[in-house]
């Protein structure tokens, strides 16, 4: 009864403590240990992971707030050829994290599908690689796409069988303050509803706009990619027999971005279209018989001559008759034969299910697009300072999407956000051992260790891959392809390249990303040193290259 | 509504070891209290709470100390009780709780605030007025602290004015205060006689090493200018095998503690066996009775680390270092 001793002490010692008196719980104010603001994919795996543990689920008052209408992502339900067009990779490591705190037997796994296979192509030299799950030990799958939904909702319903975490929908954090007093002051967050709740801890998992982050004074750094993503969700014909099940992904690099497709039933996949702001416009306007012919063409046709389409569409070619007959007069141009796998008029299988040699280094192809699933959104760089708040703005963690952003085109965004939650979640515990206050600097600073230069990395290796395939100079291409079949030569290096792409523990993660960090920043350097040179680049310079190249990955 | 806050610039004092070694105040009597340190550290009691600012590496140090109290309490209950006993106790929320525990030397409330969670009914005493205005006034704000579960006190008072008490806890912590006591003999009995029986006591200092004057004084005070100078005095500092020789002679008597004038020939008055009794090579006491343990601080990590018993013959206890030793029951 620290208040009473205190009043009678202070009594005695004559002392004047103006703060001490200062703070009394009024009706609208709440007290809670854990006040977590957001309840996307990051937020409610918090306090999924803070009540798996018993000392912080008998111990901790937490709160979930979030402005959306939770209910109906936790009564949500499509049929089971329909899917939403929201859809991450989910990495081992996320995998294992999310069994460990119970939730992974919530999600439905019908609704997932695992990913044994990325193939991975530069757009113009055409330089390949190929990760294989079966190459690296102790993982069947490289990862396992699953819809967004069908997490948050396995994450609403292991909250609501561990009534621990109060739960408030519908209703938005509107401000927050820091209360009066000079010492040890608590934010204090106004709710739409007219209460006030006072936090020990608050969290932001507010995403990308994250009010939490200005709160606390936390700048960030980064920019936006000038590129939208357009998702859409895809049916196309089942593989055939003599083929493989669909569980490749395919990622083909663009000068205007990275076009991703990602299995998630036999017949059905999910598209990530990076692209100019412009493009993506007419892409996301356009109906459905086109955008699944311009999706086929996008990840046949040559540079050259997608580049015309786009052309002929801005020009406002728009109906499906028109777009066919491009693509039908560029494939003629280009010599594509009509029974190559590249050719999007054809059937990829012939009519004795035998299908073209080349088909398995492409996707199916699309023949239609699911009702009202073509969505697009922008994307962004975006890194906070620090991950927590300081002297005004003291008492505040940064969690997911509020405390980093990243260009999808890797399938980490969701990943480093769990990858946060976990060690938050640890970081907590550790704390509730040692009788620490939870909201304080020192007892979260574990935690900031642990997630700060580990995303960092990851970011920026995410962020030179666009950087770098995004060039269409021609000493970037060459030297890109020279890169891209050197990695593909070293086991070593594609072993890794294969972690960072979803296998594999949490502690292999990072010698992984280090790896790839490191290899991205020798083929970064590599093209300046090739831009130097210039046109004069003869055959016998590419060779000295090109060994000089494997000589820096044999390095690695 | 959301303000901005001023940014804090990481500063040289987070990746020095010892800068910010203890402004906390002496525990102290009208006989041990240095007026002058207690006036230097009030001064300087403002900034107590503040994480990232002086008294920094304290904060960071305290975790390590409330790790190295439960690892100990664990491991005497499963001595005492076996390991169904230890497990069940670990498994706690509160480890401690329904123990009464002093917190001699509490400043501003960082260990007593820690050991209050854990479940102990936590007495913290200071000798400076304005540490236990700070501490109160920080635990008020905390709903878990001044909640009726809980039992954290402060009060103005030192350990040899508690001694005329009847009262004795079942823990007895005195981190970073008796290097800057004037008379340590003193103060260490009077902490030894707030043990209870089968209790125990758990210290933190400095010893006086070449390596703890160039990191605690010459470097953090007097070339980095991170801590202010006068924190520490190099006679003050002391070693391991001085407070081991003292519970190897240490004999409390019913009367008041005589006030013996070299270590080791303290209170040598009639009782029924030391607190210490046996050592091995180099001195060393037996785990089951005492225990030294150096601490180090780790820049690259930012946290303090626990040295393994086995680092040196000492727990590498080279500059700070922990002290435990247990009450016997038939003492
Ligand atoms: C096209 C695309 C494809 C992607 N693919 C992948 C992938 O394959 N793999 C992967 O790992 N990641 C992927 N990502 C990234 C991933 O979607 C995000 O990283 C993830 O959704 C972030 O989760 P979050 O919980 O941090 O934030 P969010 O999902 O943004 O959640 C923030 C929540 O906070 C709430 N909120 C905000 N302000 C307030 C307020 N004032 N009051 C109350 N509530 C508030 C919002 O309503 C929202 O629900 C992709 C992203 C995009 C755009």
């Amino acid at each position: 009864m620290v208040v009473f001793a205190a009043r009678r002490s202070l009594a005695r010692l004559g002392c004047r403590q103006r703060a001490f008196l200062r703070y009394f719980s009024s009706e609208h104010t709440r007290d809670n240990d854990v006040v977590i603001v957001g309840g996307g994919p990051a937020g409610l795996a918090l306090a999924a992971a803070l009540v798996s543990n018993p000392a912080a689920k008998e111990s901790l008052k937490i709160v979930l707030i979030e402005a959306g209408d939770l209910s109906k992502i936790q009564d949500w339900g499509m049929p089971s050829d329909a899917y939403s067009n929201r859809v991450s990779s989910i990495t081992d490591a996320s995998q294992h994290f999310l069994k460990r705190i119970g939730v992974w037997d919530y999600v439905e796994h019908a609704r997932t599908n695992p990913v044994h296979q990325m193939q991975v192509w530069d757009g113009i030299s055409g330089a390949r690689i190929t990760f294989d799950a079966s190459e690296i030990p102790e993982s069947s799958e490289m990862a396992r796409m699953t819809e967004n939904l069908n997490l948050q909702r396995a994450l609403l319903r292991k909250l609501s069988d561990t009534p621990n975490v109060q739960v408030i929908q519908s209703v938005k954090v509107e401000s927050i303050e820091r209360e009066a007093g000079d010492t040890n002051h608590w934010p204090l967050v106004h709710l739409s509803n007219g209460l006030t709740l006072r936090a020990r801890l608050l969290v932001g998992a507010d995403g990308f706009n994250s009010p939490v982050r200005s709160f606390a004074g936390i700048s960030s750094y980064g920019w936006s990619y000038d590129t939208q993503a357009v998702v859409a969700t895809l049916n196309h014909a089942s593989r055939g027999p003599f083929q493989a099940p669909n569980n490749t992904a395919y990622q083909r690099f663009l000068p205007t971005g990275p076009i991703a497709f990602l299995p998630l039933s036999p017949g059905i996949s999910s598209l990530v279209w990076s692209t100019k702001p412009h493009l993506a416009t007419v892409l996301s306007k356009s109906s459905p018989g086109v955008l699944e012919q311009l999706i086929n063409a996008a990840f046949r046709l040559p540079e050259t001559s997608l580049q015309y389409i786009y052309k002929r569409l801005l020009e406002g070619a728009t109906s499906s008759e028109e777009i066919k007959g491009e693509i039908a007069f560029r494939e003629r141009s280009d010599g594509i034969s009509s029974h190559s796998a590249y050719a999007s008029a054809t059937s990829m299988v012939s009519k004795g299910g035998i299908p073209p040699d080349d088909a398995d280094a492409l996707p199916p192809l699309v023949t239609s697009i699911q009702p009202s699933t073509i969505a697009s959104f922008p994307l962004r760089y975006n890194h906070a300072e620090s991950y927590l708040g300081e002297g005004a703005g003291s008492r505040t963690v940064l969690v997911g999407d509020a405390a980093h952003t990243v260009h999808p085109l890797a399938g980490q965004g969701l990943n480093l956000g769990l990858g946060d939650v976990d060690a938050l979640s640890r970081c907590i515990a550790q704390a509730l051992t040692q009788g620490s206050d939870i909201g304080s600097y020192t007892a979260l600073m574990p935690y900031a260790r642990e997630r700060y230069f580990e995303n960092h990395k990851v970011m920026s290796a995410v962020d030179k891959l666009h950087k770098v395939y995004s060039s269409t100079a021609q000493p970037v291409v060459w030297a890109r392809s020279v890169g891209i079949e050197v990695i593909n030569e070293l086991d070593s290096v594609k072993a890794a390249l294969m972690i960072n792409a979803g296998a594999g523990s949490q502690l292999q993660n990072a010698s992984g990303w280090d790896l790839l960090a490191k290899s991205i920043e020798n083929l970064a350097g590599f093209t300046n040193t090739s831009k130097m040179i210039g046109s004069t680049v003869g055959a016998g310079i590419q060779e000295l290259a090109k060994n000089a190249g494997q000589r820096i990955f044999g390095r690695l | 509504m959301f303000s901005s806050v001023q940014r804090q610039t990481a500063r040289l004092s987070h990746f020095f070891p010892q800068n910010a070694r203890r402004f906390q105040s002496a525990a102290a009597t009208s006989s041990t209290v240095n007026a002058a340190e207690i006036a230097h550290f009030s001064r300087l009691s403002s900034t107590w709470w503040d994480e990232r600012g002086e008294l920094a590496m304290l904060h960071r140090m305290n975790p390590v100390r409330v790790r190295y109290i439960r690892e100990k309490l664990l491991e005497s209950t499963f001595e005492d009780h076996g390991e169904d006993a230890r497990r069940e106790m670990e498994s706690r929320r509160e480890v401690l709780k329904g123990m009464d525990v002093l917190d001699v030397g509490c400043g501003g409330g960082l260990l007593s605030e820690s050991l209050a969670r854990l479940g102990a009914r936590t007495l913290g005493i200071d000798a400076s007025e304005s540490n236990v205005g700070i501490a109160l006034t920080h635990a008020s704000v905390d709903p878990q602290l001044s909640s009726s579960g809980n039992s954290l006190e402060y009060r103005h008072a030192s350990a040899e004015q508690l001694v005329k008490e009847p009262k004795q806890f079942d823990v007895v912590c005195s981190m970073e205060v008796i290097e800057h006591v004037d008379n340590p003999l003193a103060f260490l009995s009077a902490c030894a006689q707030l043990v209870k029986p089968g209790g125990h006591l758990f210290l933190s200092t400095i010893a006086r090493t070449p390596l703890s004057y160039f990191l605690t004084i010459l470097a953090a005070e007097h070339i980095l200018r991170e801590v202010a100078v006068g924190t520490h005095t190099y006679s003050k500092f002391i070693d391991p095998s001085e407070l081991i020789s003292f519970f190897q002679s240490y004999r409390p008597s019913a009367s008041s503690p005589s006030t013996p004038t070299d270590l080791g020939d303290m209170g040598s008055g009639a009782s029924p066996r030391p607190w210490i009794t046996r050592t091995y090579a180099h001195g060393l006491p037996t785990r089951l009775e005492a225990e030294v343990r150096g601490i180090v601080y780790i820049p690259w990590t930012g946290e303090w680390k626990l040295m393994s018993r086995s680092s040196t013959p000492w727990g590498a206890a080279q500059c700070n270092y922990l002290f435990w030793v247990r009450r016997p029951m038939d003492s």
